[in-house]
């Protein structure tokens, strides 16, 4: 199997669609364990996506077509793996720019990273009122929210999104981590964020660590 | 030259597709523009030299532009040009244009590669968070630089007056108006009352905010800039363009502000050199810049110092000097933090890749641009003049290239772990605003050893 699971690896590594979709239904046709395709194949391909991306052997474009080759891979399994929740096992994570900043490509790098670790992202997009991540954690309920800024003028707008969920009895139930150009680590701890990353790579790894 | 009015209807009446479509439409584009004009990053040539290769980056611009056009995020439609219209643009854009007033007043003219003559240099300290306490002399430290043809100031962290400063509320326009009163404070209590402010604001974000500190009797002169940041890649929103109509019946010039990823979805250092050529199409058309601000930057280490980004910096903009009259600062984002030997590198190494490349210059971002009061105006100084020393010894791109890849050991292997440096506090005499000895002695150290590979440093005035 270790020659098939590595040709998948290479398909999702390419962004081959149909190579993806084709190798899958030829392993779920020779019975392999559709947990098995994910922890074998997918994940490990876009955990090299991502490290490659962290060096700069390779771009967003090259990491966002294997991610989408990721989710038609995804896709395919998640009929065959109903309640095991093993499509997205490491958690679940809302995102999202605060009010008042447009920015967003760093967010979005984020979230594909996530996802090709195996988070299932609610992406609630940027310049997002207070409410809208209040109601968002409510729906989603999820282990962590991502919340990112880019400027000093928009920044103080964490600590408000963190006040509201406090005030709705959310706080306790989801653990916050913040980013963005002008967010250290240590005004993080001062307004009360659970965790801070500098960048795409670090999010990822301190979302694994807080989900555990 | 198309009128606004008409750009305007195009982000009402073009295609409607979603942002997601546009970002992977900008990455495929991107990919296929590059291998057809053939454009490949050489390491080994940091400040090219490859005039044809310049030209080849300014067609692909040109051809990405006009194929994939600028998404409106308000409306969600893409806005289209033809061939005729952009170069209609271009060719109506000043080739020069004159900052400040009174004896401080200074005229910028079109550069070439090569040029002898120096940039025109903005010092700047964009972006950087300062206190209400030290916002002031912070801008007088790169207001009172000599060097510095028009000046700009920091940003303001968090409050005013113990007040929050938020986008979006009635504080942002206080603060607009307290930040644009300010810098002009810092331009006469340094000696130069008219010295032009290149953006008068930075407290505001917003169209509204901005507009209202732009009041002549809040502190801005008649010529000085506002900048209109196009959002990574090419994309604009209406915020953005409501200060059109408001600029076109003031004097104010009008600047864009592009700062494509390296890395994002433009791809590599080809790409994200030929989409920022691209972002001055996007200016001309949709804001009618007249000056532009570009701060290409590496998408993780946030700095436009390494040897990628120096080719990114060196290529984008000799396809513009070759190729059009426009007016195009190089702005520097450097990794280290003031008062080291790193930064003084870096610095020296923009410096000289953008002079001789025919961009005008603003330096600086410090430490990344995230650390609160780390930037003054002594790193602008160390930019600026290593720049005027090259372009006024007549370096060529070629010797250049020799200098930087001499220089560039010194830092490329620790730019994802660059020293932090010192505060504007710690390394300047906060009361005469002026560098510590210690500052100024770490820069002669780096001065005496740059000239030892080949930079004739000319004598420059003090204060």
């Amino acid at each position: 199997m270790a020659g098939e699971f590595q040709e998948l690896v290479k398909a999702v590594q390419e962004g081959e669609q149909e190579r993806v979709r084709e190798l899958i239904n030829k392993a779920l046709n020779d019975k392999v364990a559709p947990l098995d395709i994910i922890e074998k194949a997918l994940r490990p391909a876009m955990e090299e996506v991502g490290e490659k991306f962290e060096t700069l052997e390779i771009f967003l474009p090259e990491m966002m077509m294997a991610a989408d080759a990721m989710s038609v891979g995804v896709e395919l399994l998640k009929p065959h793996m109903s309640g095991t929740g093993a499509a997205s096992n490491q958690g679940r994570i809302v995102l999202g720019t605060v009010q008042g900043d447009v920015h967003r490509i760093g967010k979005d790098i984020v979230r594909i990273m996530l996802e090709g670790a195996g988070f299932e992202v609610f992406d609630a997009g940027h310049d997002v009122p207070d409410d809208t991540f209040v109601s968002k954690i409510r729906e989603t309920k999820p282990t962590i929210l991502g919340m990112s800024s880019l400027m000093t003028t928009t920044m103080q707008n964490i600590p408000r999104v963190i006040q509201a969920l406090e005030s709705e009895g959310l706080r306790k139930s989801v653990k916050v981590i913040v980013g963005g150009a002008p967010v250290l680590p240590d005004w993080a701890k001062e307004v009360g964020a659970d965790d801070y990353g500098e960048n795409a790579v670090q999010a990822v790894s301190i979302s694994k660590k807080l989900a555990r | 030259m198309i009128s606004f009015w008409d750009v305007v209807k195009r982000s009402e009446q073009g295609e409607k597709i979603s942002e997601d479509v546009f970002n992977r439409r900008v990455g495929k584009e991107s990919a296929e523009v590059i291998k057809k004009y053939d454009i490949k990053y050489n390491p080994e040539e940091v400040v090219s030299s490859d005039d044809k290769l310049a030209d080849r980056l300014f067609d692909a611009a040109v051809e990405f532009f006009l194929k994939v056009g600028v998404y409106c995020t308000d409306t969600g439609r893409v806005m289209k040009f033809d061939k005729k219209e952009l170069f209609d643009a271009l060719e109506a854009a000043p080739s020069q244009v004159t900052w400040g007033a009174g004896r401080d007043e200074r005229v910028q003219k079109a550069r070439q590669a090569e040029d002898s003559r120096p940039p025109f240099c903005n010092f700047t300290l964009v972006g950087t968070p300062y206190s209400e306490e030290t916002f002031l002399q912070a801008a007088m430290s790169a207001a009172k630089e000599p060097l510095a043809d028009c000046f700009s100031a920091g940003s303001l962290a968090h409050t005013l007056g113990g007040v929050e400063v938020r986008s979006g509320s009635p504080m942002e326009v206080e603060a607009g108006i307290w930040d644009v009163g300010k810098r002009r404070e810092a331009a006469q209590r340094a000696g130069y009352p008219g010295k032009g402010m290149y953006t008068m604001v930075s407290a505001a974000e917003r169209a509204d905010a901005m507009i209202a500190a732009a009041y002549p009797g809040f502190g801005a002169l008649p010529r000085d800039g506002m900048l209109h940041g196009a959002i990574a890649e090419m994309k604009v929103d209406y915020d953005r363009m409501k200060k059109v109509p408001f600029l076109l019946r003031t004097t104010y010039m009008i600047g864009g502000l592009y700062g494509p990823l390296m890395g994002g979805y433009a791809g590599g250092p080809e790409g994200t050199s030929m989409v920022l050529v691209a972002h001055h199409f996007l200016g001309r058309l949709v804001f009618r810049t007249e000056y532009s601000c570009c701060f290409p930057i590496e998408i993780h280490h946030t700095c436009n110092t390494t040897r990628r980004m120096l080719w990114l910096v060196s290529t984008s903009h000799q396809a513009l000097s070759r190729n059009t009259h426009l007016l195009h600062f190089s702005n520097t984002f450097i990794a280290a933090g003031p008062c080291t030997d790193f930064a003084c590198y870096e610095l020296i190494n923009f410096g000289v890749a953008s002079a001789v490349s025919g961009a005008d210059l603003s330096p600086s971002a410090v430490a990344r641009n995230r650390h609160p009061e780390r930037c003054t105006g002594m790193e602008g100084r160390i930019c600026a003049e290593a720049a005027h020393a090259a372009s006024r010894m007549g370096m060529t791109r070629k010797d250049a290239n020799q200098l930087v890849k001499k220089i560039l050991p010194k830092y490329e292997d620790q730019i994802g772990k660059p020293p932090l440096g010192k505060t504007i506090s710690e390394c300047y005499d906060m009361e005469r605003v002026e560098p510590t000895q210690e500052y100024l002695d770490l820069y002669e150290k780096i001065k005496k050893e740059v000239s030892s590979y080949g930079l004739k440093y000319p004598s420059f005035p003090r204060g």
